[in-house]
């Protein structure tokens, strides 16, 4: 059958390609047909556009965390790291912060940044199994603090990370929420480096943070303290 | 599905550009603004956690590979990236003999309360896209039986035959119906018709 002239049969055909009932041969006979010819491909398409957001009408669901693993580890994506920071690859091994450790942070830190804003403070914050998740860079100068994420610590879509300075009394201060992967900015204050910060914590809060202004809501997954490099 | 992260096309469509160059980073910010979505859809039709989990990361590797023959002037993104989980989805149910459930209603209840009754569930609550929501309303315009003969369709890959077994129907009427439905959607969908 010549469907080249005849335009509500390739109106009708592409339509219930793209709906699904067109099966077996004649299925694959349409499939021929637009190979050779553009305006059908396009009728198509365009009856795509008409039915595919009825995929919406299904509700949305969250996948588990699996996935995405599945994908990354399958497409050998790594989470890319830029400037002078690729170098916290070498600090990932080291665990916790303890006082060896912050000594040759220091070292690391004031050798890798003549040139660079002025880092004076770093803090490595690690999980319960004392792996870092996450490196905390204060520059007092122009009052920046840098939160980068070592790795990925994949959040689900409804939750978010939350950066807090907990003093030696009174409540934590809630610094600001952190991306679930990359770099975050955030400003510099006194709250969050006054001699009184006995720890820094990440807590993981619903979507738009703690909804208790008084402190987190959920669970500590990461802590450390600053250290004082220059 | 208040929570469904931003899904404008000019987003979208700029992640899956750069996903195409390899950027691994925005190739992320894809899947966290899609795949609930996505997920949801590959579960409406597999009914299975399990096998649709399988076909998003099937979908998402072959999003990854083909995002540089994604071709933004002809489809949106989410067009693109939903035919793409739909033909893995029905290709896995062909591969594997999995029998999935065909219910009555191949919508969600609170998406059939808007198709029926417009005036008590506003189609704008439903939080959808422009076009699914202009979708909606022509749907909502059609014949109750007959937009089921197109959701079965659509989420069940069946055949003429299959839905006239599956709504007990001669094939004809089916047949008849289907042309008819996508004709009132295609002339509905052109005014652009509103709410």
């Amino acid at each position: 059958m010549n469907i080249r002239d005849n335009a509500p049969l390739r109106e009708k055909l592409a339509a219930e390609y793209v709906l699904g009932t067109l099966k077996g041969g004649a299925r694959r006979r349409f499939e021929s047909y637009m190979h050779n010819d553009a305006a059908l491909r396009l009728l198509t398409v365009e009856w795509q556009e008409r039915l595919a957001p009825m995929a919406e009408f299904a509700p949305a669901v969250q996948p588990s965390q699996q996935v995405w693993a599945g994908i990354e580890r399958r497409l050998n994506l790594r989470p890319a790291r830029t400037g002078w920071l690729a170098s916290l690859n070498f600090w990932r091994g080291l665990g916790i912060a303890s006082t060896a450790v912050a000594a040759l942070l220091a070292v690391v830190i004031s050798t890798r940044v003549l040139d660079q804003p002025q880092l004076d403070y770093v803090a490595t914050l690690t999980d319960d199994k004392a792996h870092t998740a996450l490196v905390l860079t204060g520059d007092t100068q122009h009052k920046a603090l840098t939160v980068r994420l070592v790795g990925n610590a994949p959040v689900a879509s409804d939750k978010t990370l939350q950066l807090w300075a907990v003093p030696k009394q009174g409540n934590p201060r809630s610094l600001g929420l952190l991306a679930d992967k990359g770099e975050v900015r955030l400003a510099l204050g006194s709250n969050a480096i006054g001699d009184d910060v006995a720890l820094l914590a990440v807590s993981l809060e619903p979507k738009g943070g703690s909804p208790d202004p008084n402190g987190p809501t959920g669970p500590i997954l990461y802590k450390g303290a600053w250290v004082r490099v220059m | 599905m208040s929570d469904v992260p931003n899904l404008d096309p000019q987003q979208l469509r700029s992640w899956l550009n750069r996903a195409a160059q390899h950027d691994a980073a925005a190739f992320r910010l894809l899947y966290d603004a899609t795949s609930a979505k996505l997920f949801g859809f590959a579960l409406r039709i597999l009914g299975k956690r399990e096998l649709a989990e399988e076909v998003l990361q099937e979908s998402f590797v072959a999003i990854w590979h083909n995002a540089g023959t994604y071709q933004s002037h002809l489809a949106a993104p989410m067009t693109w990236m939903t035919t793409i989980v739909r033909n893995k989805a029905f290709d896995l149910l062909r591969r594997s003999d999995v029998a999935t459930e065909i219910d009555g209603d191949p919508f969600d209840a609170a998406i059939m309360d808007a198709l029926h009754d417009p005036a008590a569930t506003p189609i704008e609550a439903l939080e959808l896209s422009r076009d699914a929501a202009a979708l909606a309303y022509c749907m909502s315009v059609l014949d109750g039986a007959h937009r089921q003969v197109l959701g079965l369709a659509f989420f069940h890959d069946l055949s003429h035959s299959e839905v006239a077994q599956q709504m007990a129907l001669p094939i004809g009427t089916v047949k008849t119906w289907i042309r008819r439905s996508l004709d009132k959607l295609k002339t509905c969908l052109t005014k652009g018709a509103r709410p």
